[in-house]
């Protein structure tokens, strides 16, 4: 296991968040990198790491051209989807070539733009099992996959229309507190219910933003990082979970087809950092859709198994509840760059830079991202 | 409810063997030819075992619903809005526990879907190919 405390994260940076943007990736992903390397007080010749994301689809020879960088000593790429690679395992790897002393100042920059022809499902449509077999009976798209893990996990725990929709009610909550979120109009139980349904239970509240944007942040080592502009913020721990079905399986053929390993991430994070579920201050969780987000709430150890629709509709996750979660609001109502806002969110909590919506004397934060079958749990602590 | 129209693509011949199953009336599926454990969804290696060979065997038309979802807003590639709502089943077959085959539900006016509903499989017509379908049971 690696030791926490050892890496901290020393500037983060992001474009606007928009429904359709005008950039590109590539632009996108430049725009958030000088960003997170000014915010960490540095410049572009000071940058000597590269993680890479597969998805992201540009590599650090890319990046490092187009920020102006000096000379590169690392580069890696992450092999996981989702929040996982950005605020998971690209902390990993930037902790192992920090520590082995393979680069001083390791920056992960990532963007998406879910507007580009093709559409956000083209990767899905490329799986023979699908283009096979699910396509065919109208099986397709992430709301449908994850609408029948909805119904499966209401089957076996219960779980209310009410206590369904106080999960995005919960975010666009903090959302409204949140310059630069996409959805800032308040949303109650009957706007809810105004939201189109796409695949029953799951309405378009329910599912992340469409986005164009980036994100990026730079990691330092501790030492480094006390002599540089902003307070500390360590990785105190860090677990990644695998499960070794492939994703053209995942959404049909697992024993329990919401069981992510969120629970083997959490239990390697809580470890590695010392501390337990109770120790929180807040949490980011990765909320593609409703179910995802409440039952990583629960792997979390957030609450009990089963227990994330009554977690929810008790109020604990909003402004003023005894655990905020998602305190820009999320994918579903800040922005959809995987893992990465929710990441950079947790950074600036911990600074106490967030203003309205800062969380008091917030010291711990975990940040949940998830991909489908591989999980990430990331622990950060104010030094 | 509606009929998802989505022709399939079958670039690789390992699923032939299933929509042959549809056009006979047959629902079948993958299982290891010497072992006859069931492999499902077909792989293109089955586990650690790279020289076994796969073969379709009929499984019981009935079963149980894994679980399920109306569909209001189609996200398949293309204009498929006159072909909703329709219902998916996340079917298991008695004789193939822990298998899930996706197909539609039909002859179910009335009826609520709900996870563990009984279900008998059937093919139905899907523009030029066929679906499997599954109708409520008791």
């Amino acid at each position: 296991m690696m030791k926490g405390n050892r890496v901290a994260i020393t500037g983060v940076g992001e474009t606007p968040f928009l429904r359709k943007g005008e950039e590109g990736v590539m632009k996108m992903m430049t725009r958030a990198s000088l960003a997170a390397i000014a915010d960490a007080g540095l410049t572009p010749k000071d940058i000597d790491g590269y993680i890479s994301n597969k998805y992201a689809g540009h590599g650090s020879d890319e990046v490092a051209f187009a920020i102006g960088a000096g000379e590169k000593r690392f580069c890696a790429t992450t092999d996981s989807v989702g929040g996982t690679a950005t605020s998971g395992q690209a902390l990993q790897l930037a902790q192992m070539a920090i520590e082995a002393g393979l680069a001083r100042h390791v920056l992960v920059p990532y963007a998406i733009q879910s507007t580009k022809p093709g559409g956000v499902y083209g990767f899905h449509a490329r799986e023979p099992q699908k283009a096979g077999i699910e396509m065919p009976v109208g099986f397709f798209g992430q709301p449908t996959y994850f609408a029948t893990m909805a119904n499966r996990y209401a089957h076996e725990y219960g779980m209310t229309e009410e206590e369904q929709a106080s999960v995005p009610m919960t975010y666009r909550a903090w959302a409204v507190l949140t310059p630069g979120a996409q959805r800032r109009d308040p949303m109650d139980f009957e706007a809810y219910r105004q939201s189109p349904m796409i695949s029953t239970p799951l309405r378009a509240a329910d599912c992340c933003l469409t986005t164009d944007g980036g994100g990026a942040y730079v990691v330092s080592a501790v030492e480094e990082a006390r002599d540089m502009p902003h307070p500390v913020v360590s990785v105190r721990g860090l677990g990644l979970g695998f499960n070794n079905w492939p994703q053209g399986v995942l959404f049909t053929q697992t024993p329990c087809t919401y069981d992510f390993p969120g629970e083997a991430s959490a239990k390697l994070a809580y470890a590695m950092a010392g501390c337990d579920p109770k120790d929180l201050d807040l949490a980011q969780i990765y909320d593609g859709f409703t179910i995802s987000a409440l039952v990583q709430t629960e792997m979390l150890g957030l609450c009990e198994r089963g227990e994330g629709p009554r977690f929810y509709a008790a109020g604990h996750g909003m402004p003023g509840g005894r655990m905020p979660v998602n305190t820009s609001g999320g994918h579903m109502s800040g922005g959809y760059v995987p893992g990465m806002n929710l990441l950079i969110e947790a950074v600036r909590q911990l600074r106490g830079q967030e203003g309205e919506r800062q969380v008091p004397d917030a010291k711990l934060c975990a940040v949940a991202g998830l991909g489908g079958n591989n999980h990430s749990t990331t622990i950060l602590a104010r030094s | 409810m509606g009929i998802p129209i989505y022709p399939p693509r079958i670039e690789d011949p390992l699923f032939q063997g299933y929509y042959d199953g549809l056009e006979a009336g047959e629902l079948r599926i993958t299982a290891d030819a010497e072992t006859g454990e069931w492999i499902w969804y077909p792989p293109e290696v089955i586990p650690g075992k790279p020289d076994a060979v796969l073969e379709w065997r009929a499984v019981s038309p009935e079963g149980s619903a894994y679980s399920f979802t109306t569909v209001i807003r189609s996200l398949l590639p293309g204009d498929h809005k006159g072909e909703v709502p329709f219902t998916v089943i996340l079917f298991e077959p008695d004789d193939a526990p822990g298998v899930r085959v996706p197909g539609i539900l039909v002859d179910a006016e009335g009826v609520e879907p709900r996870c563990g509903m009984r279900l008998r499989f059937r093919a139905v017509q899907a523009g030029d190919h066929k679906i499997a379908a599954f109708a409520p049971v008791g």
